[in-house]
């Protein structure tokens, strides 16, 4: 019973860090899928919402307003209002002058966006580590009151619920809406989209912009959830949703998502089961095993060369 | 007009050579090395403060043999490839005397440059024993070792009679170092150690960690390493409902904890050199901090403050600028110091150098606890 629960307690551990890697990988994948590149400087974005939201929620606190559900609300607003024009603007300056060139060229322009992005907020906001409040706090405890007790807090149970959600709204965008179907379009075919009468700038900007606002949402709970917030955090996280959306297939959305859940799980499996210090080792291991034997990722379509 | 403007550049770059030429005769550069910016900013925050003050007053009482003392400041961001190319660029700009840096792991690779190069190095906060290990002559410290330090916080967790302990640490030279002394000393006492585990330092979640720790059902956590990380793991621990007690070096203890763990860093216990701003007969140099709205009760503020005012008596007492006659006057000389009387071995280290428990409180205030 003691087993199992704790079992249990390293799987949500694991699945709640898994969804936020996911709703980054989107990011990712969403641009890999439209325009073939990877947009280096998102992990950036994320960190830039997590500023942000943490900047609206001081804000507000200075003003006095203590009503919760508000104060989410207003942080979430700003975050993803910033995130996403910031997302748009790195597009529109640093990928759309050097689309249709060399993959190399705009590969070293996005690394180039995220190395200015990432030293703009050290300038701005100072480099040091800025405490995030707990806003969310309390719990569930399950398990007997001397052994092990698991606990499942309600920052969790918002990450998860809050991570559905956008999981959701994304796949009903992509698959119903008019936009969605031009995305599909687009990364089918740029030139033939283009050709049909698809505004293909206006698909790739709303790529950046949806992408970046999912980030937004992901730099709010996880500035939450773990508490702090640093310059340079976006890169670390960048990494593991990069990993993530590669492992699932990267151009795939479900693929984000599944790749994002198993690094997460595999993650807190290894630093619950072995030692903290072969996390990173395990999760790249298994990167490179999956590409090893299928090379397009766990629900990546092979890539079709078209004559 | 390309007359006057010949003119102009000439008279411009004389003036410049002229700058350059007095720049060299009445003046000591002493260097500053140490994290301006970064995640552990806030101790070179100590350091720069600590020692600036120490060149003032100096200059203000007539300098060293009459010439003035000047500060050249480098960040090394706590970066051990930074810290090499500031060890560099000292080197380029002809300094002689160093004081820093300030992260063991920095302090470690610059040091073989500036004993390579006939420059004198004071550490005002690296703990880490291998530092003077290598029996090189240019290097001093005016703090203790972490195999001091080690010992003071295993004794005091001994001391309350644990029935297990987990050993946290952060893979660097000196939270691993300091977290291997605890250790050692923890086995020799006969306390069981339910865990010894490294942690990537710049992670954020460490829910897998906390779960690990409650699963060992452990009553005390000591951790090795700085306090970015530690304020996460307490804030995450005490969500998650570990009772458990932390403990950590001197490296956790500033008021940067509480605004990552807040309530959490209550009770939180530190190893920490002691308060020299609370010796009577610092109360003097206290109130000048005080005068220019600076904080002298950081941990590192008084020793960086020493460690300029060795090399000034160090010079005075060698009566040369030769960083190694300066050397061998620290070796033999025994200083009044604010930290204390101060008296070398040969490794550089000071003869002795006592460490103290503190319990720190949620409002970034402590009080000593032996």
């Amino acid at each position: 019973m003691q087993d199992l629960l704790y079992f249990s307690q390293q799987l949500i551990n694991g699945l709640t860090i898994g969804s936020t890697y996911a709703l980054i990988a989107i990011g990712y994948t969403m641009v890999y899928g439209i325009i073939g590149m990877i947009n280096f400087a998102h992990g950036e974005i994320y960190m830039i919402g997590a500023y942000t939201a943490l900047i609206a929620i001081t804000g507000l606190a200075a003003l006095g307003i203590a009503w919760l559900p508000l104060i989410l609300i207003v942080a979430l607003l700003c975050a993803m209002i910033v995130s996403s024009s910031m997302g748009w603007a790195v597009e529109r300056v640093a990928y759309r002058p050097v689309r249709g060139r060399h993959r190399l060229i705009p590969l070293i322009s996005a690394i180039g966006m995220s190395i200015f992005l990432q030293n703009y907020v050290h300038l701005a906001q100072g480099s040091r580590n800025i405490g995030f409040p707990a806003l969310i706090d309390g719990g569930f405890n399950f398990g007997s009151g001397d052994g092990f007790q698991m606990s499942l807090s309600y920052m969790q149970i918002t990450i998860f619920i809050t991570t559905l959600i956008c999981m959701t709204a994304l796949s009903l965008f992509i698959s119903r809406s008019r936009t969605g179907r031009a995305c599909r379009a687009v990364s089918q075919d740029l030139g033939m989209a283009n050709l049909l009468g698809i505004d293909t700038n206006r698909i790739i900007s709303a790529t950046f912009v949806i992408g970046a606002a999912l980030a937004a949402v992901a730099g709010l709970l996880l500035g939450m959830y773990y508490g702090s917030v640093d310059p340079l955090f976006g890169f670390i996280a960048g990494l593991k949703a990069f990993t993530a959306a590669v492992l699932g297939g990267i151009g795939s959305i479900p693929g984000a998502m599944l790749g994002g859940l198993i690094l997460g799980v595999a993650e807190s499996m290894t630093s619950g089961y072995l030692s903290g210090e072969y996390k990173d080792v395990i999760s790249f291991s298994l990167l490179i095993l999956i590409l090893l034997f299928k090379p397009t990722g766990l629900l990546g379509k092979p890539e079709v060369e078209k004559i | 007009m390309r007359t006057s403007v010949k003119k102009l550049v000439t008279a411009v770059s004389t003036s410049v050579a002229l700058m350059g030429a007095g720049h060299a005769a009445a003046e000591i550069q002493i260097g500053i090395a140490g994290p301006m910016t970064g995640p552990v900013a806030q101790y070179g925050d100590m350091q720069f403060s600590g020692a600036r003050m120490a060149i003032e007053q100096i200059n203000a009482n007539g300098g060293v043999m009459g010439e003035e003392l000047v500060a050249v400041e480098y960040d090394d961001v706590c970066d051990p490839k930074q810290a090499v190319t500031v060890a560099n660029s000292l080197v380029n700009d002809g300094v002689r005397f160093v004081i820093g840096h300030l992260c063991s792991s920095s302090t470690q690779p610059a040091s073989d440059i500036y004993e390579d190069e006939g420059i004198l190095m004071v550490t005002p906060a690296s703990t880490s024993p291998e530092i003077t290990e290598r029996g090189y002559e240019l290097v001093f410290r005016t703090i203790g070792l972490d195999s001091m330090q080690g010992p003071v916080a295993a004794r005091y967790i001994a001391s309350q009679s644990p029935e297990r302990v987990a050993i946290v640490h952060d893979k660097q030279q000196y939270g691993e170092g300091i977290a291997t002394a605890v250790r050692d000393t923890l086995k020799d006492a006969g306390v069981e150690i339910a865990m010894f585990e490294g942690i990537t330092a710049g992670d954020k979640d460490f829910s897998s960690l906390v779960t690990k720790l409650k699963q060992a059902d452990v009553d005390y956590v000591y951790y090795g390493g700085y306090h970015p990380e530690l304020g996460l793991i307490l804030r995450q621990a005490d969500s998650a409902g570990l009772d458990a007690r932390f403990m950590g070096p001197e490296g956790v203890g500033n008021k940067d904890i509480n605004t990552i763990a807040g309530e959490a860093a209550e009770g939180l216990l530190v190893t920490l050199p002691p308060a020299f701003d609370q010796k009577a007969e610092n109360q003097a140099l206290v109130k000048a901090f005080e005068d220019k709205g600076e904080d002298p009760s950081g941990p590192f503020v008084l020793t960086s403050y020493t460690a300029v005012q060795l090399v000034a008596e160090g010079i005075e007492a060698a009566g040369s600028t030769d960083p190694f006659d300066v050397a061998a006057a620290l070796r033999e000389g025994t200083f009044q110091t604010p930290i204390g009387t101060v008296e070398y071995d040969k490794a550089g280290d000071m003869k002795s150098f006592e460490f103290v428990v503190y319990e720190w409180h949620s409002d970034g205030s402590k009080t000593p606890v032996n």
